[in-house]
């Protein structure tokens, strides 16, 4: 014992870092990194409380009522459904027939000029008609402000559903683009419309289905200026002929084409005004709108989804971006002169409500739009405050779902009831008080001029009018606004608290990083003098590593690079093998007389051995690359898959066949080097055998036309194989460290036969790891070979030979590291074997967008629907690479030699594990957390970004998600090692202690 | 280990190498003399058939080929190990051998990279092997032969030694290098032609090969005409 002290004060300065000290500070990294994550998510990703369902009659009852009624109205036909609208509303409908022309990218400016001020000179020259439109008081204009982000998407769900929606529930829409939500489009449906869109296919994305007749034109072709508008136009004369359509919908993209080529003040952009221009005319001129049309009223619409910068790029929250056009030209009202017809506060959403009330449907049910000023002016002033009395109660039931204490007192249910109104007083105090408050009080204005419309004289009644009216508007305005800033605002404290936690967390983990690399080195050196000083300066492959990390985090920062980023990590891990390569060259012997034919001959069979492997690792590599061409831009390009998928189904069937079979037999062979306890690895050899065989006759029975028959038996079997391949891996990780004998002598430890030997210290202490370490090879294959068959079983066919791909490349990688002993450092064996594994996630078919998820592996095996199997599943599915070189950690720490590392006294547990499992752990949380830290900086800083929510947006969810992979792994590898260990241990100390003769340690 | 046998197996082949070991003006002259002769072929292939490594990348590159090859082989080879034992029509023969064998080394680190593989590639990745193998390999199986103790000084330690090493190691790395270097704008989605491949990767290796050209003179004035001097002494 004293000598064990002298030997430990002698590294005292270094093995400051002892194994619980490690332990704990890991721990606390990687709470406070959930912490911070979960944090940021949630500040970053508000989930807003949403209203489901679609608006019906009961939107034109008070909040205040529970009507038993709407039930059986939801079935009525669309005629009935109608007139029912038409009757409760107490509002006839100002039109019936509306032609919405969304011009792509307009600025307002344009059009209605900044401020006071009119437009430019060019632009009022480049649109005669629509000017003169204003100008006569035929058209209503108003600037809309759109909400960020100012992207075509996002912005036409807000124009029809009056809601800014999060991201959130984007991304939770697996493979579907389609909008929901209660929207303009969907309660026109209801009632029977029939509609046509011509223009951006987005349209379609968002409403598949909806549309009578329907010409999309693909936004892909920025280039194209005038293709793109003329295959709108070239149908716009038939369809104002036909006109059997109540909703036309002209999306014109080539005035945002303009814009991205040459920005605000292209050559272009005045013909392209010229252009539109022109359209408006025609629609404006032709028999549909004009007045003695017995089909009834047709209002035009011309609006634009965004603005543009001075350069012509969209997407941010700049005034420019955000000021979108909605104009009106059709409505009854007549403006007496230019700047009456101009209003300038209005919201892009305020185009759903106002479109819905003129239009007799209820207002979708997540609408936070107030209605347009003055687009009412040609109603009744009852008619007109009952529109904004509707409007009120469907915010007012909105704002419940926010404000649950929202109830007002009791709001009275039929409308008139009293006139408890608070007068003219301030309203103060809580959220829930102001908006009852300012609610309360414009509908007792509303009732008391109801009350006194009769009596009273009319100037009196008139400014009675008007006080309700601007009440309402107050009332409107104010839950309007609290309702988008609910929505968009983003709560800089929580996302400052998140990174900060993030990056501290960071820290930590570098920091312990580089102690466990300070202190094994030198304890390296200490236990091994011979090996050569020179080996342990910084090496090529150690720069490489930090240059991947910078270059990774630097090219997060760039779109293209996100969405492309299969290259990148192809690219690095195979540079990373090929400098393994050199290095392994640079070990060759090299002598004055050595001609290069000689040294191919010569015996130098380990050294050629760790080149054949890294050379499998890089040709694996290469042809995973190859299977899938994955990414965004370049998906049309052909690949393996592609190409086997075109041949036949047979032909993958039988590919997937022999990976299946090589997969079994090349576990069987890693195991059959074992010599220690034959009878318990064959027992595991023949369960790999049967499950291998279960998962081939699935393939076989159950895989028809690569989709997956959910049958009863086949639900069977894939469950049969859940379990199998469970109870494997549990009976394997239980039962080995208590079989595998402890004393191993040195000849019969052939687990790895390239094991180093140059070391001698004492056999008997070197059998401890020996033991332990046959035991980890053990376990780790275990977890390999299972996590591949249950691969074999989730995956597409197509992705079988991947599997089998990913198996040699760790195969192969192991038996390199194992060569190269302790001439490489652990550190960067652990960040190749993860290179692999991000490589390889991206050879297994997946991407940086949501829709690369195989959704249907995530029901193979489940009878009934749940949500939470399935998204596990899913997750297996998706992260099957990561996981796989992550608990090819296990395995990892079996070959690599680190006997010399264990100094005859310190084989304490806590010494061994620190040993064991400090690098394999560590390393892969570490790599995560620099990617993961940087990414949300990175997110934060692209927030206005134009691709926010279609790539950075998804490829933080990806982050996250790998963040939880690697989670999952570490804990796995090290609960594994800890419960090896202290079973050895303790059969190591009772074994000690039932026979004293071997009590040689001292 | 190795290094110190590695180390020692130098110190024996030092003089050796010494006795054909070029003056840093020859090494000037050398240096100068590939780099106008790929300014040359640029030049004909541009002006005399009209193409370029954009619109006709496999044409320009075997054009390149056809005019830097004789250089380069002919010039190295008179710098050969051992010039009692070799003659220099052997020299010349080692390099026209080392060219294809130098290609297939090439087109394997390209290939395993992700250079695409198709029939239409072919030709490309064929013409660009090859005079990444002029670039890399040529000079040092001219000069060195099969000599395995030098290639591995050379390409897997990089520890160059003399003014002959500075003249191969560094063209060679710098190629290495400026082709890795070039192959990073290829995923990008800036639609542009010369995203190719092997366009930019072929600009890439070019420029790094006059950098390095550059660089090694430049270590060469500064360290190697010490070295001569000691050397002298």
């Amino acid at each position: 014992m004293k000598e064990k002290k002298i030997r430990v004060s002698t590294s005292a300065r270094i093995s400051s870092l002892t194994c619980t000290r490690l332990a704990t500070w890991t721990t606390a990294a990687v709470l406070l990194q959930i912490l911070g994550l979960s944090l940021f998510v949630l500040g970053f990703f508000p989930v807003k409380p949403a209203l489901s369902g679609v608006s019906g009659p009961e939107s034109y009852r008070s909040p205040g009522c529970h009507s038993l009624e709407d039930l059986h109205s939801r079935n009525l036909p669309p005629d009935q459904l109608r007139s029912l609208y038409q009757e409760i509303s107490e509002i006839p409908p100002s039109f019936d027939r509306l032609i919405l022309m969304v011009i792509d990218g307009l600025p307002a400016e344009f059009v209605l000029g900044k401020g006071d001020r009119l437009p430019s000179k060019a632009m009022m020259k480049a649109m005669p008609y629509t000017q003169s439109l204003l100008a006569n008081g035929m058209a209503h204009g108003c600037h809309a402000r759109a909400a960020p982000p100012t992207v075509t998407m996002p912005r036409l769900k807000a124009m029809v559903s009056g809601a800014i929606g999060g991201f959130l529930d984007v991304a939770f829409n697996f493979n579907t683009q389609a909008l929901l939500d209660d929207n303009l489009l969907g309660q026109f449906y209801n009632i029977g419309w029939k509609m046509v869109m011509l223009g951006d296919e987005t349209w379609l994305k968002l409403f598949p289905g909806l549309f009578t007749r329907h010409d999309g034109v693909s936004s892909f072709y920025v280039k194209d200026t005038v293709e793109v508008d003329r295959n709108v136009t070239r149908h716009l004369e038939a369809e104002l002929i036909i006109d059997d359509w109540n909703l036309l919908i002209l999306h014109y993209l080539g005035l945002d084409h303009v814009g991205h080529i040459g920005g605000r003040n292209s050559i272009l952009m005045a013909p392209k005004l010229k252009e539109m221009d022109e359209i408006i005319k025609t629609i404006h001129l032709s028999k549909i709108l004009s007045q003695d049309n017995n089909h009834g009223q047709t209002l035009l619409m011309v609006v634009s989804d965004h603005g543009m910068t001075d350069s012509g790029n969209h997407g941010g929250s700049s005034y420019e971006e955000t000021d979108s056009l909605a104009l009106f030209i059709g409505l009854r009202s007549n403006f007496p002169d230019y700047a009456s017809a101009i209003r300038d506060a209005a919201f892009q959403v305020d185009i759903a409500p106002t479109l819905a009330l003129l239009f007799g449907v209820p207002i979708p049910k997540n609408n936070i739009g107030v209605l347009i000023a003055g687009t009412f002016d040609s109603l009744t002033d009852d008619q007109q405050l009952r529109a904004l009395e509707l409007n009120s109660w469907q915010l007012l039931r909105l704002l419940r779902t926010h404000l649950p204490g929202l109830s007002c007192g009791s709001l009275p249910c039929n409308r008139f009831s009293d006139e408890q109104g608070s007068g003219n007083s301030r309203c103060n105090g809580s959220v829930e008080q102001k908006f009852c408050c300012l609610y309360l009080k414009a509908a007792a204005l509303h009732s008391s001029w109801k009350s006194n419309k009769g009596r009273s004289s009319r100037s009196s009644s008139r400014d009675e009018f008007r006080d309700a009216v601007a009440a309402y508007y107050e009332f409107l305005r104010i839950a309007s606004e609290w309702l988008s800033g609910r929505t968009t605002d983003k709560p800089l404290g929580l996302l400052t608290f998140g990174v900060a936690a993030m990056l501290v967390s960071c820290v930590i983990l570098l920091n312990l990083l580089f102690h466990l690399c300070k202190e094994v080195y030198l304890r390296q050196k200490q236990c091994l003098p011979n090996l050569n000083s020179c080996s342990y300066k910084w090496n090529l492959d150690e720069t490489f590593i930090l240059g991947v990390i910078f270059i990774l985090v630097l090219s997060m920062g760039s779109s293209s690079m996100v969405e492309e980023e299969q290259y990148i990590w192809h690219f690095m891990t195979s540079t990373l093998y090929l400098i393994f390569l050199r290095k392994a060259i640079q070990s060759l012997p090299a002598g004055p007389a050595l001609s290069l034919f000689i040294v191919i001959k010569g015996q130098n069979c380990k050294k050629f051995s760790q080149m054949h492997s890294i050379f499998v690792v890089l040709i694996c590599g290469r042809i995973l690359r190859g299977w899938h061409q994955g990414g965004v831009n370049w998906t049309y390009l052909p690949d393996i898959s592609k190409w086997l998928e075109q041949a036949s189904t047979n032909c993958i069937k039988l590919i997937q066949l022999v990976s299946g079979l090589l997969v079994i037999i090349l576990s069987s062979y890693a195991l059959s080097s074992l010599r220690s306890m034959r009878n318990f690895v064959l027992g595991v050899q023949v369960s790999f055998f049967i499950s291998g065989l279960l998962v081939m006759v699935h393939i076989m029975e159950y895989q028809v036309h690569t989709s997956v028959q959910s049958s009863y038996n086949a639900t069977l079997m894939a469950q049969i194989i859940y379990a199998i391949l469970t109870m494997i891996v549990i009976a394997t990780l239980v039962a080995s460290p208590w079989f595998m004998p402890i004393w191993i002598s040195k000849t019969h430890s052939s687990s790895q036969p390239y094991l180093m030997t140059s070391v001698s210290i004492d056999s008997q202490i070197k059998s401890l790891p020996l033991g332990l370490i046959d035991s980890a090879y053990l376990i780790g294959w275990t977890y390999i070979v299972c996590w591949c068959l249950l691969q074999l079983l989730l995956q597409q066919p197509i992705n079988a030979v991947p599997i089998l791909l990913l198996l040699l490349q760790i195969l192969a990688s192991m038996l390199s590291f194992s060569i190269d002993g302790p001439r490489h450092k652990q550190w960067i064996e652990v960040s190749a074997l993860y290179f692999l594994g991000m490589a390889g996630h991206f050879g297994l078919g997946n991407s940086n967008t949501i829709a690369t998820i195989d959704v249907a592996a995530s029901f193979i095996g489940i009878s009934s629907h749940s949500t939470v199997l399935a998204g596990i599943l899913m997750f297996i599915n998706t992260y099957a690479s990561p996981m796989l070189f992550l608990l090819s950690m296990v395995m990892y720490i079996s070959m690599k030699d680190m006997s010399y590392m264990l100094v005859s006294q310190n084989t304490d547990l806590g010494h061994l594990l620190q040993m064991m499992i400090g690098f394999p752990c560590l390393i892969p949380l570490g790599l995560n957390s620099i990617v993961l830290t940087a990414f949300t900086v990175i997110l934060l800083l692209m927030r206005n970004h134009l691709f926010v929510w279609s790539v950075f947006s998804p490829k933080y969810l990806y982050v996250c998600a790998t963040t939880a992979s690697v989670y999952i792994g570490v804990s796995i590898v090290a609960a594994t090692g800890i419960y090896q260990c202290s079973v050895f241990v303790f059969r190591k100390s009772s074994s000690s202690k039932g026979n004293g003769t071997s009590k040689s340690l001292r | 280990m190795e290094n110190s046998t590695s180390k020692a197996s130098r110190s024996q082949n030092d003089p050796v190498s010494v006795s054909s070991s070029p003056s840093v003006l020859e090494a000037f002259w050398l240096h100068l003399i590939c780099g106008l002769g790929l300014a040359v072929a640029f030049w004909v292939a541009n002006n005399v058939y009209a193409v370029n490594l954009i619109s006709n990348p496999a044409q320009t590159l075997r054009l390149i080929l056809v005019i830097e090859s004789p250089i380069v082989i002919f010039l190295y080879s008179l710098f050969r190990q051992n010039p009692k034992q070799c003659s220099y029509l052997k020299a010349v023969g080692r390099g026209v051998l080392g060219l294809p064998a130098g290609a297939v080394l090439n087109a394997f680190g390209a290939i395993v990279l992700g250079t695409p593989v198709g029939i239409q590639y072919l030709t490309k990745t064929i013409s660009w092997s090859l005079l990444m193998s002029l670039f890399t390999f040529v000079p040092a199986a001219c000069v060195f032969g099969s000599s395995w103790t030098n290639w591995q000084r050379l390409f897997a330690h990089t520890k160059p030694n003399g003014i002959l090493d500075y003249m191969i190691c560094f063209p060679a790395h710098g190629a290495f290098l400026g082709a890795w270097l070039g192959a990073w704008p290829m995923p990008l989605d800036w639609e542009r032609p010369w995203q190719e491949w092997p366009i930019c990767v072929s600009y890439g290796a070019v420029a790094g090969y006059l950098v390095a050209m550059v660089a090694s003179l430049g270590f060469i004035i500064l360290c190697g005409g010490g070295r001569q001097h000691v050397k002298g002494d």
